[in-house]
């Protein structure tokens, strides 16, 4: 599991960064990733953020990502393409066929366009996490508190997301360290029919449970040990401030952002 | 100030029986109390009770008595798990968090955060991740965050527990430095070993009620009252115990200073502990790794080129801080983890080709945290799980004796996550014994016991060798390890410092300084007193001075206690 869904520490432009940018920029992608189908724009927006990673030096935190969810990009991809293939499009065919099943007919027609658009589908998904997960990589839970704050985010919420950031990499942890130990305790889960694997996995997910749970009572008693009370005001030891990198960073993200809805308008082809 | 306990009684529900039976304590300013008692005898609701949790948080039992903690006084806790404690991603953030709570001003917060930095000598750790700490400084920067607090009490629970020996000689001078501050301190722990130089007044609670209520050396005098709490002494005072049953008025101590002056020069010299050399007799090999290493994905490296026999029969302890890669190895031994380069072989075969739950027929791992492994409906099903998923007959006859042995039988349909850390741990060993493998590896296995608990886990583990089964014992309880151990294999950096018998790396002093951990009292005061063999453990100890003592009408047994 490694690094996977936790914040990284390194000291980059994108780490340095003020926690508000990188929220603005992930609300702004996010927006994007969802109305943007076109091709072009797609691709020039996945250039954009290849940039961003490769000056982040969090490229290869991007890989792990992208080998993570290939198997969910795989079946966006092979779903759009079947789909695809009950409907006729224009341009090059690859295989074109009719057929009858229960005196219905129908044409299965694998054109290029199906390809086209599985790959649409599969890299809008891709870019709506890497948005996001590009600002886990580079903000720690401490941050994102700081930066939902001083946009008076109440700070029972923001505390809550900080800590959910806080505790999954502690779970993550937790059921690899479960996992390790059923299976020495005599647990297959290796050489076994995947219905065996399934069910043993439902045996696992019981210690996790109480792990779980026992981390939520310990958590909730060190809450009340400092004195934690969201009725009372708090304050802050430290304070975040925008610099000219942000002003830089948000900058490149508008501009960006210009540029793909450019190409949305001109590049679009109907899907 | 001082805190008055006065006849606190507690029960969870009116169903349930009463867990604190009219305490009548005092907590004195300025001083550090222990409070000790066995596994389940009320520690941790006194603490719920002293540090609010009952009733603020817990409101449903009912509690009676008084204790007198107005709105203005702060009290505050340490937990056993700082992961579970510190919010907050630096090391900054996380000191900051309890202040922060109270509203204070900025500068008064940063003015706070720099006090408990210089105070505890943490100020390195400052611009930390809470994540890379090690255990030790993760803890000191949990007590440095409720310091912060200007607590006017700071309880501490079993604050050293998960600790390695480094971990813990950081936490013992973090103490000195509070104690020196003349901060009211509070520490629950059944192990007074790794304190027993700070505490000033224990107080013994059993069965909810405070069986002690006095001084450090008026504790360390009641052998009986140390027996019924199960508490763990420092093996000086281990030491003097068994001496005092041999030696007619012998000179109380509790250090090894003052156990040499006692005895330095009543005793004859070495000949009489020569015949007390336990035999180092060779056995073949069962498991071997040859040329073992281990690198992660990340680059980094784990084992390096590791050489290793285990021999049947033999109990075996890996040593090492945490980090040195103990624990890589052991995962290795079970096929969790697969060698960069090398081999694992038992009885000469390559384990490589095997799933983990195959290997486990053959060699099973016992984890830390026994959370991890219990999942069963009730406790007899958690018996026998290695039973029936390695397919090894059992009669339930046999597993019902079993647990009659180890006081568990009462407990027999309960859900074992309901057990006391202690009895969970005993549990997930006592599995092993229904298991077909003739390899044990323990890690840790001593976690949340008591005494009586520590006492029936070295029978377990001396039961296992009797029947020819090869323990592998990973555990930072150093006189522990030299009770029970036969050889040690001493890691240090992902490398192999040393592998042998417990005697001859017990004479190798610079081996222990540079994996800086401490022999136990026992071994240094016998090489002290120039025996030949050394002892290690209180009893072997003490039948040796008994045999070698000069013939000065002083044998014969005490009446301490």
């Amino acid at each position: 599991m490694g690094d996977f869904l936790q914040y990284v520490e390194l000291n980059s432009f994108l780490h340095r960064l003020d926690p508000r940018t990188k929220f603005v920029f992930f609300i702004i992608m996010s927006v994007l990733t969802s109305f943007v189908k076109s091709g072009v724009a797609l691709l020039f927006l996945f250039l954009v953020f290849l940039a961003i990673w490769l000056i982040g030096r969090i490229g290869k935190y991007m890989l792990v990502l992208a080998n993570k969810v290939k198997v969910l990009l795989l079946f966006i991809f092979l779903l759009w393409l079947v789909l695809g293939a009950f409907t006729i499009n224009e341009g090059p065919t690859i295989y074109r066929a009719a057929f009858t099943i229960f005196s219905n007919h129908y044409v299965f027609s694998l054109d290029w366009f199906d390809f086209y658009k599985g790959a649409v589908y599969a890299l809008r998904i891709f870019l709506m996490i890497s948005a996001f997960y590009t600002v886990i990589l580079t903000t720690n839970f401490s941050q994102i508190i700081l930066g939902l704050q001083s946009w008076r985010v109440p700070y029972a919420v923001a505390f809550g997301v900080g800590l959910v950031f806080q505790i999954i990499p502690m779970i993550v942890q937790e059921f690899a360290t479960i996992m390790e130990a059923q299976k020495s305790r005599g647990l297959e889960v290796d050489k076994c029919s995947a219905f065996a694997k399934m069910k043993n996995y439902v045996i696992i997910s019981l210690p996790l449970l109480f792990r779980v749970l026992s981390k939520g009572h310990a958590i909730s008693l060190a809450m009340h040990y400092y004195k934690l009370n969201f009725k009372v005001k708090r304050t802050s030891y430290k304070m975040i401030k925008a610099t000219y990198s942000d002003a830089l960073f948000a900058s490149v993200t508008v501009i960006a952002t210009v540029l793909t809805i450019i190409l949305q308008i001109n590049y679009y082809i109907q899907i | 100030m001082s805190f008055k306990i006065e006849n606190v009684s507690y029960k969870y529900s009116a169903d349930t029986p009463q867990i604190l039976k009219n305490i009548n304590m005092e907590i004195r300013e300025a001083e550090v109390t222990a409070i000790v008692g066995p596994s389940g005898c009320g520690k941790s609701t006194l603490v719920s009770i002293l540090s609010g949790v009952i009733p603020t948080l817990m409101n449903k039992g009912e509690l009676s008595g008084s204790f007198q903690a107005g709105e203005e006084v702060m009290i505050s806790v340490v937990s056993q798990t700082p992961e579970n404690q510190l919010f907050g991603y630096g090391v900054e953030d996380a000191l900051a968090f309890g202040v922060e709570n109270m509203g204070l001003a900025s500068d008064e917060i940063h003015e706070r955060v720099e006090s408990v930095l210089d105070l505890l000598h943490i100020q390195h750790l400052r611009k930390r991740a809470v994540s890379t700490l090690s255990g030790g400084q993760r803890q000191a920067v949990c007590i440095a965050s409720v310091l912060a607090m200007r607590p006017n009490l700071v309880i501490m629970d079993e604050p050293v527990s998960s600790l390695d020996p480094q971990g813990k000689h950081l936490i013992q001078s973090v103490l000195n430095q509070l104690r020196a501050t003349g901060q009211t301190t509070v520490i629950v722990d059944n192990n007074l070993d790794w304190f027993s130089g700070i505490v000033d007044h224990v107080v013994g609670i059993d069965n909810g009620e405070v069986v002690f209520d006095g001084s450090r050396d008026e504790f360390f005098a009641k052998f009986d009252v140390q027996h019924q709490l199960g508490v763990i002494i420092p093996q000086e005072v281990e030491i003097y115990r068994e001496l005092s049953k041999r030696i007619k008025g012998l000179q109380p101590f509790s250090t090894l200073d003052e156990a040499y002056d006692a005895l330095h020069d009543r005793f004859e010299k070495p000949e009489a502990a020569a015949a007390l050399d336990p035999s180092e007799e060779h056995a073949e090999n069962v498991l071997e790794v040859t040329d073992l290493s281990k690198s992660f994905q990340d680059g980094f490296q784990a084992l390096n080129h590791i050489d290793a026999g285990f021999e049947k029969g033999k109990i075996i302890s890996i040593l090492g801080q945490n980090g040195s890669g103990k624990t890589t190895l052991v995962k290795h031994l079970n096929g969790l983890y697969r060698p960069t380069e090398g081999r694992v072989a038992y009885q000469g075969a390559e384990t490589s080709d095997k799933s983990v739950a195959e290997i486990s027929r053959d060699i099973i791992l016992v984890f830390q945290h026994p959370e991890h492994m219990l999942f069963e409906e009730n406790v007899y099903q958690e018996l026998t799980f290695c039973a029936r998923a390695q397919g090894v007959p059992f009669s339930e006859e046999e597993a019902l004796s079993v647990l009659e042995k180890y006081d568990l039988l009462k407990d027999k349909e309960e859900l074992p996550v309901n057990l006391s850390m202690g009895k969970k741990h005993l549990l997930t060993i006592l599995s092993v014994l229904f298991s077909s493998a003739n390899v044990i590896i323990l890690d840790e296995p001593t976690l949340g016991m008591d005494l009586h608990l520590r006492n029936q886990l070295e029978g377990i583990i001396k039961h296992l060798k009797d029947k020819g089964k090869t323990v592998i014992l990973i555990s930072h309880e150093i006189p522990l390890v030299f009770k029970l151990s036969d050889e040690l294999l001493v890691l240090d950096h992902a490398s192999k410092l040393e592998e042998g018998s417990v005697q001859q790396l017990a004479d190798n002093e610079a081996l222990f300084e540079k994996i800086h951990i401490d022999l136990p009292p026992v071994v240094r005061l016998s090489k002290k007193l120039g025996f030949k063999t050394l002892a290690c453990d209180a009893e072997r100890f003490a039948d040796a001075i008994a045999a070698g003592i000069k013939n000065d009408g002083f044998t014969g047994g005490a009446s301490n206690g």
